[in-house]
């Protein structure tokens, strides 16, 4: 049996606001295993790039986590202390961050922020040995070892994007987090990308969590998936089994109103309405007001929204399995 | 540059000619000036010929570094007494530059870290003060607190008469052995970073800095204990204990602007996507402030601290009256009090070619601080 390396359980977590506090995260449970590729997908603003923070623990200053935990190779993050996260950090686990463009620092050259990175978690390594560490890595993404002289502002956004990637594997971390990482590239630029991370995970036996809104790419990317809506896991399981067989309506809506992934071609449903406000939180089902055909039980809001198991390894939300 | 510089000199030329009664000619009109001088002086400016040959003639005679004589202290001319001011102001402006710059720069870095707490509010408070203060009211109250009040600076004096009195040596020959031992150790210091930087282990590389900072120290401890250097040392060090007051007030005018500008574009650059990924590299935030926040933060900084630099040499006329230091400055301002025309272009004309090379000199910093502009002059 393959080992869990990340175990997320019940975490609750929500930003403190002047119009009060937006429930991001809430009771969000999920493991991922060794060598496997995670999906999380969901609209934008449901509390995606949220989960991905507190993972690293580097949630901004008004984020509080109420309870939960993340247990990383069995280490606890929750509560630990900066110095100790600072060598977790990118040694087990790295992050690719949404709109990764910007996570060059444009004064200093790629490979020298590259290196930095190796440096702080390897202090004894030789110059040489970095070098050589980080021509590998760009042999992986297909980069020009003279890309490491460059600055941000002389390579293109795929380059760029190329040398996140090693950046995130520069120190053999045991889970990589992918938030969106190719949302500001042009389209085929956004193929060549997601290939790359499939190659490169598949190479290296990489532990992924893979962010998008597009449950295209997650089909593509993943072997397990989580679908999220206002905070919360909907539904959850092996992506082929969500595929399938979804369970929830908002998963339902999401694929129908994909039109890659199902092959044949059926109407279009639309997604329509906007994701509710996540202040304050919500009571019941949260999609229940964008829903279309709650029943009068969804509608009074009188089941809690609590994941069961429907098959095996595949979740979905009781009050939408038992009225769906 | 060199048409703008082509420009200062002609209105400058023309402003003093402008000065009422033509203090040109009412020179002419002196009957004490000795015959020769009249010639000499008829010639220099060609005072007889029309406008626009003068000014062709003053034009061609700055890059020939003929500035005729002195009125007033003839036959010295305009160049010898510059020579001998210039070390002074050097001296005093480039410490009170860097010393504002350092510490302008550092309290920004540091305000900009610590937003939100008692300290940072305090801080920013007295910065906007000093900032904001009427400068020569600010100096004058610190020159009698400290010189008068305190008695532990002194006033009046540039350097303590009794003891220069019988000194075997000049004082600008200690100006000038003083600001080429700054220049030397800066170099070294220099030298000691570049060569350390590409060492890989950190804590090496720092203690290879800090090594060299101690030798460097070490090396400066004998220097000024052996031979020639100890002989002039008293004499150094009475010029060094002038300079602290005018330096420390100057600097905590100067400083403000610059710290309170860094801590705005700390601020903005610490939002940056690219810090957020140097916390997740596990770097400390101690590096990333001063690696990736403050160096990000500087492009700015150094920009707005050429101006600075020209209101300090502008400043330099009114820093050297308060304080006696007789610099530049003051060479400028009791030219024109005389009337000593020669003397005050040529001054003016100094402090021109002063404000150019500031800029010169902020502009390539500049480009190489920012690479994104390094490659545009390039290509
Ligand atoms: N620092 C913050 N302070 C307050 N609200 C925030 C903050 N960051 C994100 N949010 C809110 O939290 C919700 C989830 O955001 P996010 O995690 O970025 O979603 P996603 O990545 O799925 O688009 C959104 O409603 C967003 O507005
Ligand atoms: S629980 Fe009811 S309201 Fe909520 S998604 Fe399911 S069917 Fe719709
Ligand atoms: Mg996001």
């Amino acid at each position: 049996m393959t080992k869990d390396i990340l175990v997320v359980d019940n975490l609750n977590m929500h930003y403190e606001t002047l119009e009060g506090n937006v429930m991001a995260v809430n009771n969000v449970t999920f493991t991922v295993k060794e060598g496997e590729s995670f999906g999380l997908v969901g609209e934008s603003g449901c509390g995606k790039s949220s989960v991905a923070s507190t993972l690293l623990q580097l949630q901004s200053e008004n984020a509080i986590i109420s309870s939960g935990s993340i247990k990383l190779d069995n280490q606890e993050l929750v509560g630990m202390s900066e110095s100790d996260l600072r060598k977790v950090r990118w040694n087990d686990i790295s992050i690719v961050f949404q709109g990764a463009m910007n996570a060059w620092n444009p004064v200093i050259k790629i490979g020298e922020q590259i290196r930095e990175a190796i440096r702080e978690h390897h202090p004894n390594n030789t110059k040489k040995e970095n070098t050589e560490k980080i021509s590998e890595l760009f042999k992986i993404v297909g980069l020009d070892d003279s890309i490491m002289d460059r600055y941000p502002h002389e390579l293109s956004g795929g380059m760029k994007q190329r040398a996140i990637i090693s950046l995130a594997l520069s120190c053999d971390p045991k889970i990589v987090i992918a938030d969106e990482p190719t949302t500001a590239l042009d389209v085929v630029i956004q193929d060549q990308i997601l290939n790359e991370i499939k190659k490169v995970q598949k190479l290296l036996g990489l532990s992924l969590i893979y962010i998008s809104h597009d449950i295209a790419v997650i089909a593509e990317m993943t072997d397990n998936m989580a679908v999220m809506y206002a905070g919360s896991i909907v539904e959850k399981g092996p992506t082929a089994s969500i595929f399938s067989n979804p369970r929830h309506a908002y998963t339902k809506l999401l694929l129908e109103s994909t039109p890659s992934v199902v092959g044949e071609k059926k109407k279009l449903r639309a997604l329509d309405g906007e994701p509710p406000s996540l202040i304050n939180g919500l009571k019941g089902c949260s999609f229940s007001p964008r829903c279309p055909d709650p029943t009068d039980a969804c509608k009074k809001g009188s089941l809690e929204m609590k994941l069961i198991e429907i098959e095996s390894a595949h979740w979905a939300d009781q009050c939408c399995v038992n009225c769906g | 540059m060199i048409v703008v510089f082509f420009i200062f000199l002609v209105s400058s030329y023309l402003l003093f000619n402008a000065i009422p009664g033509n203090a040109f000619s009412n020179l002419l009109l002196n009957p004490n000036l000795p015959p020769d001088a009249y010639e000499k002086v008829l010639q220099t400016y060609g005072l007889d010929k029309p406008l626009f040959e003068r000014v062709q003639l003053y034009v061609v005679n700055f890059f020939k570094g003929d500035f005729g004589y002195s009125y007033k202290y003839y036959p010295q001319t305009p160049i010898e007494l510059i020579a001998e001011r210039l070390p002074r102001t050097l001296m005093l402006f480039s410490v009170v530059n860097i010393i504002s710059f350092y510490t302008g720069f550092f309290v920004g870095k540091v305000l900009a870290w610590r937003r939100g707490t008692k300290s940072e509010t305090w801080i920013t408070v007295t910065s906007v003060f000093s900032y904001t203060v009427f400068y020569p009211w600010f100096a004058l109250m610190m020159l009698w607190f400290f010189g008068y009040k305190l008695g532990w600076f002194p006033i009046g004096k540039f350097l303590y008469p009794e003891k220069w009195y019988d000194a075997p040596f000049d004082s600008d020959i200690i100006f000038a052995m003083m600001i080429k031992f700054v220049v030397v150790i800066s170099i070294l210091q220099f030298i000691a970073y570049t060569v350390s930087r590409g060492i890989e282990a950190l804590s090496i590389r720092r203690n290879i800095r800090f090594t060299s900072l101690v030798l460097i120290f070490i090396g400066s401890y004998f220097y000024w204990n052996t031979g020639e250097a100890l002989a002039r040392k008293p004499y150094a060090a009475d010029i060094a204990y002038h300079m602290i007051l005018p330096v420390l007030v100057v600097t905590i005018v100067a400083f403000a602007g610059t710290a309170l500008l860094t801590r705005t574009t700390m601020m903005e650059v610490l939002k940056e996507d690219y810090i957020l990924t140097a916390r997740a590299k596990g770097i400390s935030q101690k590096r990333i402030r001063d690696r990736h926040a403050a160096r990000t933060a500087l492009l700015p900084v150094v920009t707005s601290f050429i101006f600075t630099i020209v209101t300090i040499i502008d400043g330099s006329v009114l820093t050297e009256q308060i304080f006696s230091w007789p610099g530049m400055g003051q060479l400028l301002l009791q030219s024109v009090l005389n009337e000593d025309i020669p003397v005050a272009m040529a001054a003016f004309s100094f402090v021109g070619v002063f404000a150019l090379l500031a800029h010169l000199i902020a502009d390539i910093s500049y480009s190489y601080l920012d690479p994104r502009i390094r490659i545009k002059s390039q290509g």
